[in-house]
């Protein structure tokens, strides 16, 4: 599954990226969660069926900002305050997970969304139940900017033969 | 009537790239966070199209769909789904509840206008508000050169206007730049390498959003080869270097229909005035003729009896000049407008000499005009 889900991912961020923000995005192996102690971000969004789990999408405040600008074609001066952050990048967390839900339901794993949540700070890590497994995958952005994406799944029901 | 168009999401940033989409379009976006929000609005404004999220909270879009296709009122409004979830087997549920079309997130602006529009008639706002513009407000030109010195040009030459200019050097960035922000007249190079500018040409005109924006190519006087092939592919004119300024004027006024009269004419001091430019020129002479009887007839309606006719500006008096101040001075004698006529020091000498012109009682300040009219102004500060 682990390996499905990170196949799903780089698609969905490659595509994702490119179009809503005109940015190209390389996976990075060397690029691990975001820990320097900057502000950072981190939009959520579960799935919950067939295959149950969540995605975090992990990146700068800063670069939230950046993203926020090229989703609604304004400077990033322009935008005041957090809501629209906040509101831009739980909008691109939907995106990106319903892209990888698509391309799960087509594989016979139905599932459905949820509401996407936000977490800010400047220092946190996520920590997953024991039994989740946890994936991370870097980003690099054709404009040095970076993002991590997390994703915790839930082992599958194994009472089908 | 602009056209009505519903956005239903509960994220605020598809609601504002919808409404942002749709800026350049004489239509109206309404926005609903949800489907009850959704439903009351497009109960209240029956708007000409829904575009419509799925996964939302208090009701969600699948259900929406549901009550619109059951309320009489509103069955017959086309909807276009926006979603982030596109697998087949919701595909197939969205086609199922009679959808217009769908959009899958990711979507760039113009997918979705060129869903919209397959639906609905969708104008340019341009053409709709470009009769209330006039030659004082501020027109956005954008200028496509890889010669810095030409986009320089073009804004110092239009620096005695309100209009604003925006130069970039490639057609890449003209198309970035338009997506953000349409301008109102594009005027790009035919020389650009790789045939830029007729590549350029072909990309806005593809694109809804710049399909109705007037392009005009720019290319040297003696190249008429390209200004042949320019005016074949369908440029809205050719602009030939070096630019004539005061030509370019007239043609940007007449391609958008610009409101000139605000040029040359005022009413001032219970007076009509008629001012000509220094660069007064035939073109100039025709556009103030379009304006000419127009302008009298409202002063006299409006209860005006004096004009001023103003060629301070001037520096010589010729034929141009002096059949459009005879044709403006039978005009005020038709109405019986009492009239008065400034000069510059040269046009008042040269007009000494002409026999059309010689009866001419010019003075050389404004002050001098209104005392002839039998108006005494008080003195300036």
């Amino acid at each position: 599954m682990i390996e499905v889900m990170e196949e799903l991912v780089r698609g969905a961020v490659s595509e994702v990226f490119g179009t809503m923000l005109s940015i190209k995005t390389v996976p990075d192996k060397t690029l691990k969660l975001i820990s320097n102690g900057d502000p950072h971000i981190a939009s959520s969004v579960g799935f919950i069926g067939e295959v149950t789990g969540v995605v975090f999408i992990y990146s700068r405040d800063e670069f939230a900002r950046l993203i926020t600008s090229r989703m609604l074609g304004m400077k990033p001066a322009e935008i005041e305050g957090d809501e629209l952050v906040n509101d831009s990048m739980g909008e691109l967390g939907n995106i990106v997970v319903g892209h990888i839900k698509s391309r799960l339901c087509d594989r016979g794993l139905s599932c459905v969304l949820t509401i996407p949540s936000i977490v800010r700070g400047s220092q946190f890590t996520i920590e997953p139940a024991a039994s989740a497994t946890r994936m991370v995958l870097g980003f690099r952005c054709d404009n040095n900017e970076q993002v991590a994406i997390e994703v915790l799944i839930k082992p599958m029901d194994t009472a089908e033969p | 009537m602009g056209r009505k168009i519903l956005t239903v999401d509960d994220s605020k940033t598809i609601r504002m790239i919808v409404a942002k989409a749709f800026k350049p379009f004489d239509c109206e976006v309404l926005e609903g966070s949800n489907g009850v929000e959704g439903l009351a609005v497009a109960t209240r404004e029956r708007p000409d199209v829904i575009v419509l999220d799925f996964t939302m909270p208090i009701m969600d879009g699948y259900e929406m769909l549901s009550k619109l296709k059951s309320d009489p009122d509103l069955k017959s409004v086309p909807v276009i789904m926006l979603t982030a979830e596109a697998g087949r087997e919701q595909v197939l549920k969205i086609a199922k509840l009679g959808v217009r079309d769908y959009l899958i997130k990711p979507f760039k602006e113009e997918m979705i206008i060129e869903r919209v529009s397959r639906v609905i008639d969708l104008k340019p706002r341009g053409e709709a508000v470009a009769k209330i513009k006039s030659f004082d407000d501020e027109i956005h030109i954008l200028v496509v050169d890889d010669k810095p010195a030409i986009i320089d040009q073009v804004r110092n030459g239009l620096a005695d206007t309100k209009w604003k200019v925006d130069g970039v050097p490639a057609p890449g960035q003209a198309v970035d730049l338009c997506s953000h922000t349409v301008p109102d007249v594009i005027l790009t190079s035919l020389s650009l390498p790789e045939n830029g500018g007729y590549s350029l040409f072909q990309m806005l005109r593809g694109a809804n959003k710049t399909k109705s924006v007037p392009i005009f190519g720019l290319t040297v006087k003696t190249d008429t080869e390209q200004q042949t092939r320019a005016q074949q592919t369908g440029f809205t004119g050719v602009i030939t270097k070096p630019i004539d300024f005061e030509e370019l004027k007239t043609r940007v006024c007449r391609t958008l229909n610009l409101d000139t009269s605000l040029r040359y004419f005022l009413q001032k001091d219970g007076a009509l005035v008629m001012t000509l430019p220094a660069d007064f020129s035939q073109s100039v002479s025709n556009e103030v003729s379009v304006h000419l009887r127009n302008k009298i007839t409202l002063a006299v309606d409006a209860g005006i009896d004096k004009m001023v006719i103003d060629l301070s500006q001037l520096k010589k008096a010729d034929i141009t000049l002096i059949k459009l101040g005879l044709s403006t001075i039978q005009m005020c004698n038709e109405l019986s407008i009492k009239y008065s006529m400034i000069g510059s020091e040269a046009v008042c000498q040269e007009c000494k000499n002409y026999e059309e012109t010689k009866d001419w009682r010019l003075v050389t300040s404004y002050q001098d005009a209104m005392a002839q009219l039998g108006v005494k102004l008080a003195a300036a500060a």
